[in-house]
């Protein structure tokens, strides 16, 4: 599986990723730390623990890392669950959807990464 | 209810009046008739007193006048009295000295022996007679020899005179006016007086004024009534009163109609009464004028009473009218807010279903070709059909989503300006490039006019500008049929706001169906849209117009005016005064050059001259393309050509591509031919570039346009379109030490790994606390630059920024810029306000990042 591969199955745009980063290299090495990422983590665990100023937070980083690395399916996900989230919202109806969402999207995109990791012969 | 409460009140006005009238008479009759009892009482009271005195009066004068005749009497001794002419003389002297008129023996057979004093003669001698034989004393009344009324005293006594009958008593005389001077019969008030009568009736004094011989005659044809009886039955009563020797009390009532007390009681020694009569009146008028006091008094009272209750009466009625009053106004209030909630939410659920249906519209269009795309997933020309479709539905939806967003951002208050540099020409460039797809799919003629206008660059929120002119420019698409004409037009004037600002006019005019007049009253508010057959097809929120509105007028305090006839068509006027941005312009002159402009609006024809003259060129114009042609060729004969042409594309007669045609034979290919067009000119490029036309013009006419069009003919090189970037190209940020705060690892190898590659060097802080620490501890002047992540742990972005702007430190306002996720034009101000200088939004762009940090790093 190239890295282009990985980046279609999870729903990225390659082309911008390379354009902002320039070598594959890079891109890589990005792609491949971005399972150590422990935003997605944070998110869980403050979800779960009721927090909703940390779970923002989370939301907010892993939208901004997606945005970096152009995870564009994770991203929208993500964007779409930090503005429920922000200025400490009540729940609403329908946020749980969005959480399910950010949850299918990042399993999404963590399959795709741990294949083609498993493909680079790492 | 009004009606209900006003008969009540009045009527219980009415039985209350009417009962105070009632009372009060009352009072008043019952009042009168106790006065009468009581001048009657008070009257019987004062006669019987009276009548008493007068009668003890009468019973001491009397009796002291026997007592004197008795001492005469006993003086003498019987038997000398004839013969004795020394006792005759002494009874005569005493007599004299007790001031007797005169004195007589009265005789057995009723004659007088006179001692002295005229002859007498008795009215009455029987009774006299009889008393003195009895041994009585006796008074009586008879007549002397000169006529007069002498009241005589009669003591018995035996003096024996020598003639044949024996002497029955001694008899003395008084004068009439003695006895009723005495008794005060007729003076101790002039309206009481007296009569003695006796029992038949005739008068044995009487007062001055009385006449006749008798008082029963004097009753029968003075008095009208006696206490209800009629003047006969009343002597009877009296008679009958008068023989019983009883005391006699009533009322007379003389035909004159004055009334009277009457009191009638029998005098001592005599057969005589005295009858006492009072003037009613006397007593009468302290009673009555007490019972008249008492009677206005009573009236005043119940005057009184009655006005306080017609007060009290009105003073009600007015509260109560009043209420009555406040009640109608606090229905009308509340009705008045009843309709207003009503059509507030009438407005709402039209709105929502008109929203519901127009946003199911595009919905379906997008689930429908989404499935149609799916089921033809092979067919990629089927498949870039529908994905073209489901883009002009997201496209859409997204632009009603948008306009509900701004809407409640303006009702709660939360939409702000973002006010920066614009370039009107670069507005009005995009908004015609956007207008433009539609206006050709209509067929719809679309032109735009720049008048004068010389100051392109204004400070102004540019994404809501273009907001409103594509509103505009929408609406007049989209409510002009096909083949219609849209016009928009640019003015600017002074601006009243002072010199730094300019006054720009936007106007934009259709030929379309027009509003009536009832709705351009409405046309402004939220949720508008005209509800006729004729509308219903058209889409939009209604929001649009409410959010221009809210836009020009109440956030870049401009006004915004409609005047629309329908079938006629409608024009929007709109001014905003606008601050001068302060920029150099360039200098931009124009070689000497003759040109000629050919347009068929004169206006334009008139405003581009102006503009062009005002870039060092002589400008002529013509309205077609005959005397374009005809101008041209006379300056081709002269020698004189012009320099450049600007022909419109739409002339009326030979158009502006025939037009070239010809200028082209007649000049050949030497002089530059450019059209002007508002349309994008990709469609007749081919045909223009057979004609022989040189290039294109795309209208608005801007001067910054004309001139930057035309340059290329004249050599001038192309001014480079960033300068900024161009003049710091060289510049080299190689080694400047940057401090990176960004809470995520992996951004943050990210942003280093790309900044490094840069020649920067950068340090990590993990959040905004760190950040201000590593800052505190650097010496100063150590980092050039601080890229700011807005949401961290411990402490934020705003905050750290916040609180390295106070510190004590020479380069406390070192550049810091903000690179965050969130790009709304609110963070980007937040940020500012925090004292940033930039922001940028992440995905990281290497280049953005790099010109800000170049701009901002000294």
């Amino acid at each position: 599986m190239t890295l282009k591969e990985c980046y279609t199955a999870l729903g990225g745009d390659y082309d911008e990723v390379m354009g902002r980063l320039r070598s594959e290299r890079l891109v890589q090495k990005f792609v491949l730390k971005f399972l150590n990422d422990g935003s997605y983590q944070l998110l869980c665990d403050s979800l779960a623990a009721g927090d909703r100023e940390e779970a923002f937070r989370a939301a907010h980083t892993i939208k901004g890392v997606c945005a970096n690395l152009a995870f564009n399916t994770l991203l929208e996900s993500a964007e779409a669950l930090t503005e429920a989230l922000r200025d400490g919202k009540p729940p609403e109806a329908g946020e749980e959807a969005l959480v399910a969402r950010v949850k299918e999207d990042y399993r999404r995109t963590r399959q795709a990464i741990e294949a083609f990791q498993e493909g680079a012969g790492g | 209810m009004k009606n209900k409460t006003t008969r009540l009140l009045t009527i219980s006005l009415i039985g209350v009046a009417l009962l105070c009238v009632c009372v009060f008479s009352f009072l008043a009759i019952h009042m009168s008739a106790q006065s009468a009892k009581t001048i009657n009482e008070v009257g019987t009271l004062y006669m019987s007193t009276m009548s008493r005195q007068t009668s003890i009066h009468f019973d001491s004068i009397i009796t002291l006048r026997m007592d004197q005749l008795d001492v005469l009497v006993g003086t003498v001794p019987a038997d000398k009295v004839h013969t004795d002419q020394d006792a005759r003389d002494e009874l005569i002297k005493d007599g004299r000295s007790r001031d007797f008129d005169c004195l007589a023996f009265y005789k057995t057979d009723g004659t007088f022996e006179m001692l002295y004093g005229s002859e007498l003669t008795l009215s009455d001698p029987e009774p006299f007679l009889d008393s003195l034989r009895k041994g009585e004393n006796k008074v009586t009344v008879g007549i002397n020899a000169e006529g007069e009324k002498v009241v005589l005293l009669g003591v018995p006594s035996s003096h024996s005179s020598a003639e044949e009958y024996p002497c029955a008593g001694l008899v003395a005389g008084l004068p009439v006016s003695y006895i009723s001077e005495h008794l005060s019969l007729d003076e101790n008030n002039d309206r009481v007086y007296s009569f003695i009568i006796r029992r038949d009736g005739s008068f044995v004094l009487r007062t001055a004024d009385a006449y006749g011989n008798s008082y029963f005659e004097r009753a029968r044809t003075l008095y009208d009534n006696v206490s209800g009886m009629t003047p006969d039955q009343y002597i009877e009563a009296l008679s009958g009163a008068m023989e019983r020797e009883e005391n006699y009390t009533t009322e007379v009532t003389m035909k004159d109609g004055e009334r009277y007390h009457l009191y009638c009681t029998s005098l001592p020694y005599s057969e005589w009464h005295l009858i006492t009569f009072m003037p009613y009146g006397s007593v009468d008028a302290i009673v009555s004028s007490f019972g008249r006091e008492w009677g206005s008094l009573t009236i005043l009272s119940g005057l009184i009473v009655l006005s306080a209750l017609l007060l009290v009466f009105f003073k009600y009625f007015g509260i109560t009218r009043q209420q009555l009053r406040e009640v109608e106004n606090a229905r009308a209030a509340a009705e008045e807010a009843r309709k207003e909630a009503e059509h507030a939410n009438r407005a709402k659920s039209e709105f929502l279903s008109n929203m519901s249906h127009d946003i199911r519209t595009p919905m379906n269009a997008i689930v429908g070709m989404t499935a149609i795309a799916t089921a033809n997933i092979d067919d990629t020309q089927q498949v870039k059909h529908c994905l073209k479709k489901i883009t002009l539905s997201s496209k859409h939806l997204l632009g009603l989503i948008n306009d509900v967003l701004d809407m409640s951002k303006i009702e709660s208050g939360k939409m702000t300006l973002n006010p920066d540099q614009v370039s009107l020409r670069e507005v009005v460039d995009g908004i015609v490039s956007i207008c433009q797809p539609q206006v050709r799919a209509k067929r719809q003629q679309f032109d735009v006019f720049i008048h004068d206008i010389s100051t392109e660059n204004v400070i102004c929120d540019s994404v809501r500008l273009n907001q409103v002119l594509i509103n505009l420019l929408s609406n007049a698409i989209k409510f002009t049929p096909e083949g219609g004409e849209i016009r928009m037009a640019l003015y600017e004037e002074p601006s009243p706001r002072g010199d730094s600002y300019v006054r720009i006019h936007v106007q934009v005019k259709d030929t379309g169906i027009g509003m009536s007049e009832e709705f351009q009253k409405h046309i402004f508010d939220s949720f508008a849209r005209e509800d006729s057959a004729r509308v219903h097809r058209t889409e939009g929120t209604g929001l649009g117009m409410a959010i221009t509105k809210f836009i020009v007028v109440d956030a870049m305090g401009g006004t915004i005016d409609v005047n629309s006839r329908q079938g006629r068509g409608t024009e929007f006027n709109v001014t905003l005064d606008l601050e001068k941005a302060e920029v150099m312009e360039e200098d931009m002159i124009l070689p000497n050059w003759d040109m000629l402009v050919v347009d068929d609006d004169r206006q334009l024809c008139e405003s581009t001259a102006s503009a062009l003259r005002s870039i060092g060129v002589n400008a002529e114009w013509t309205l077609d393309g005959e005397s374009a042609v005809e101008m041209v060729v006379k300056r081709h004969h002269r020698g004189d050509d012009y320099e450049i042409i600007l022909l419109d594309w739409k002339l009326p007669g030979i158009d502006g591509i025939a037009t070239a045609r010809r200028i082209r034979q007649e000049l050949g290919d030497t002089v530059p031919i450019l059209l002007i067009s508002a349309y994008d000119w990709g469609e007749i490029e081919h045909d223009a570039k057979a004609a022989g036309i040189t290039g294109f013009i795309s209208k608005p006419l801007f001067r910054s346009t004309l001139f930057n069009s035309l340059r290329q003919f004249a050599g001038i090189e192309a001014a480079p379109e960033a300068p900024e970037v161009v003049a710091d190209k060289g510049r080299d940020l190689t080694g400047k030490r940057i401090l990176l705060a960004e809470d995520n690892e992996l951004n943050w190898e990210i942003a280093s790994e790309l900044l490094s590659a840069e020649g920067l060097e950068l340090e990590w802080a993990e959040n905004g606390e760190i950040c201000v620490k590593k800052f505190q501890q650097s010496p100063a002047g150590f980092y050039d630059a601080i890229l700011m992540d807005i949401r961290m742990p411990v402490m934020g972005g705003y905050e750290a920024t916040q609180v390295i702007r106070t510190l004590e430190r020479p380069d406390r306002d070192l550049p810091i810029i903000a690179m965050t996720a969130d790009a709304f034009a609110e963070d980007v101000r937040r940020s500012l306000e925090c004292g940033m200088n930039a922001h940028v939004a992440k995905p990281i762009d290497v280049q953005e990042v790099m010109r800000l940090l170049e701009k901002y790093i000294k």
